[in-house]
């Protein structure tokens, strides 16, 4: 499904990914791991079209199409998801207001009618049961005032919605208390599916016994350094990253992440 | 040697239309004489600093618009409505309200007792000095209208007053309108300012508010003059003891567009809350000049005004609040949002607070952005084009005020205005 090749990138001249090969077949769900600033979430933003990172070189396809190629919203309406790892908060545009347009965008581009606002509703409103937002938020701005937990199951919601062919959840464990953490888990669970493929970005094992990768892979200085199976996730919890020769304070101190 | 200054044309010193009580002719007349000096703006006039260079009136402009046979746009407004047209109110296209409680006149079917008394309170919420433009409505106006509302009179449902101009040659229109709202009476009144027609015309309106102690009084004003009008209105109000004034200023720009917005909180407990929403475009200016004078002690004014500015426009706003030595236990509170959609557009801004009590509350606060890149790529990032994207952004920005107007019907006019600048400033793709 994709397939990324000695992909470089750059912000503000300063190369953060520097060559990084993967591929991901529909069905499969791969974890990145990584000390900060070894460059996961700037693939994650390349991927999902930040116009604020400059791919220098290397290839991406979906599903046989140059990725790259295309601006932020056809990737999206083609099926890309960014669960980002701070989501904004945009007073003024309301959450339900925010997601059927977002809904609707990728309907009309799959050649499907608008859903009409009640039946966007009964959608919206059984979605957020199953990530545990009162559906009293819809009416909020888009993010506003909510909590990071909250923001973060926000995010899985609108995942639920726009069933994605690849969805890239960013740190998506990051402050999530262990409640929250399980009701998270059980939503990115909920999507794997035969034709979708999922790549989580992570910085801790904890996520990972939650959500059983099929791949983990370790990136350092914008490689991959080494992959393998779940049981590597483990190793690495144990080891840290140290035996596979990476200073993690070292290349801490470079974060751009 | 100090240059002479400009003075205002004496072209715009001779009034039209003489259907109106005799102590309202000698008012205009000794308006008119107080004008004879009077300076035109320029940038070194404080409260014309970065307004004056749009003010450009010619003699041909200083003719009274003709009013004869005008019947002006239809417009279908439902309910209680005043239609003017260039300054002159048109009774047959107006739904006046028949409450006894509640009396609408025009100034010209005014008795001679009453139109001396109107005379007597005429620029009684205006700062002539602050105000100069309002004193040129005192000279020139041709009609005008009272709403008297007697003590404890509410007005079921808001009253329209269409200020429309007929811009089909070169001139002036002055409308004019004073509100006399008595003890714990309530009103809404939603001014509309349109035109139609090309021809270069100066609208210079006014309106007063006297609100008697516990009345409850909220103000809709919107400017939508057309591209060939320079407006420069005002509005006064005078509020006592626990009185409450709102007001919602909607403003599209223009060649050149002022207001000058000025609150007297003269008894205690009187509160107000303004406010505001500009849009601007093309070469357009718009200049909102609000005061809000804390009089007594206990008053609260809470002011929101929010910009919004693209291509080469330029919105100016100066709000004040002046907080006197008895007013203690002030609240106040001004905040002006502004947004600038391109690099070549300018807002100035300037917050003024003056304040003479100890035990006080005020706050304010101005800024000036542009739309956020971070917001504008969650939005498209989830599949929303970028135009749509834009509109929703521009749109949070004012969203806000636009749904506290209390008018429906207002409030779709000014959404469909507002798709109209968005479909011209957000281009598809």
């Amino acid at each position: 499904m994709l397939s990324i090749k000695n992909l470089h990138a750059s912000v503000e001249d300063k190369e953060i990914l520097k060559g990084i090969n993967l591929d991901i077949k529909a069905g499969e769900v791969h974890a990145i791991m990584g000390p900060n600033g070894s460059g996961k979430s700037t693939l994650a933003q390349v991927l999902a079209g930040n116009d604020a990172f400059e791919v220098t070189s290397g290839s991406v396809t979906m599903n046989d199409e140059d990725l790259l190629e295309k601006a932020t919203e056809e990737r999206a309406r083609d099926g890309v998801f960014l669960a980002f790892q701070y989501p904004v908060e945009i007073p003024g545009v309301s959450n339900l207001q925010f997601m059927r347009t977002s809904v609707n965008a990728l309907r009309h581009h799959r050649g499907e009618s608008e859903m009409n606002a009640a039946e966007f509703m009964k959608l919206a409103r059984e979605v957020s049961k199953q990530v545990d937002l009162d559906p009293a938020f819809l009416k909020r701005g888009v993010n506003e005032g909510f909590s990071g937990g909250e923001k973060k199951r926000n995010e899985i919601m609108q995942a639920l919605m726009l069933q994605p062919k690849l969805a890239i959840l960013d740190e998506t464990d990051s402050g999530l208390d262990i409640d929250a953490l399980k009701v998270v888990s059980d939503g990115v669970n909920a999507l794997r599916a035969e034709d979708r493929a999922i790549l989580m970005v992570t910085h801790y094992q904890r996520l990972l016994d939650h959500i059983v990768p099929d791949f983990v892979h370790v990136l350092a200085e914008g490689k991959i350094v080494k992959s393998g199976g779940p049981e590597l996730a483990l190793e690495l919890e144990e080891r840290g990253y140290a035996w596979l020769g990476i200073k993690e304070d070292e290349t801490a101190a470079s974060s751009a992440n | 040697m100090k240059p002479a200054p400009i003075l205002l044309s004496t072209a715009f010193l001779h009034p039209a239309g003489q259907a109106l009580p005799e102590p309202l002719l000698a008012l205009r007349k000794q308006r008119g004489a107080a004008l004879v000096d009077m300076p035109m703006p320029t940038r070194k006039t404080e409260n014309w600093k970065y307004s004056s260079k749009y003010l450009k009136l010619t003699d041909e402009m200083a003719i009274s618009l003709p009013t004869e046979g005008k019947t002006g746009s239809a417009l279908a407004v439902p309910g209680y409505k005043v239609v003017f047209i260039n300054g002159v109110v048109v009774p047959e296209a107006s739904e006046y309200p028949d409450l006894d409680n509640i009396l609408i006149q025009r100034f010209g079917d005014l008795s001679d007792a009453e139109a001396s008394e109107l005379a007597e309170r005429l620029d009684s919420t205006l700062d002539a000095k602050a105000v100069q433009f309002a004193g040129l409505n005192s000279a020139r106006f041709e009609d005008g209208l009272i709403i008297r509302l007697k003590p404890g009179a509410v007005l079921d449902q808001p009253l329209f007053i269409i200020h429309e101009v007929t811009a089909d040659a070169s001139g002036s229109a002055f409308p004019r309108i004073f509100v006399d709202a008595g003890p714990n009476s309530q009103i809404t009144l939603v001014e509309e300012y349109i035109s139609s027609g090309q021809e270069s015309v100066f609208v210079n309106s006014v309106t007063e508010f006297v609100l008697a102690e516990g009345a409850n009084v909220t103000n809709i004003r919107l400017s939508m003059d057309g591209d060939t009008v320079q407006h420069i209105g005002a509005t006064g109000v005078t509020q006592q003891r626990s009185s409450r004034f709102e007001s919602h200023c909607v403003g599209f720009g223009g060649p050149l567009r002022r207001h000058d917005l000025r609150v007297r909180l003269e008894g205690k407990g009187a509160e107000c809350k303004l406010n505001g929403v500009v849009v601007t475009q093309g070469t357009q200016h718009y200049d909102n000049h609000t005061t809000i004078e804390h009089v007594s002690p206990n008053c609260n004014s809470e002011e929101t005004y929010r910009n919004i500015a693209t291509d080469k426009s330029h919105v100016v706003f100066n709000g004040r609040i002046h907080i006197h030595p008895d007013a203690q236990k002030s609240y106040a509170n001004m905040h002006n949002k502004n947004l600038l959609l391109s690099t070549g557009a300018e807002i100035d801004t300037k917050p003024e607070l003056e304040i003479y009590a100890d035990d006080v509350k005020c706050a304010h606060g101005a800024t000036i952005g542009q739309l956020d890149e971070e917001s504008l790529f969650y939005l498209i990032s989830r599949g929303i084009g970028r135009r749509e994207a834009n509109v929703l952004l521009t749109l949070a920005f004012i969203n806000e005020l636009v749904a506290q107007i209390p008018v429906d019907a207002v409030k779709d006019t000014v959404q469909i205005r507002l798709n109209q600048f968005f479909d011209q400033v957000f281009l598809e793709g």
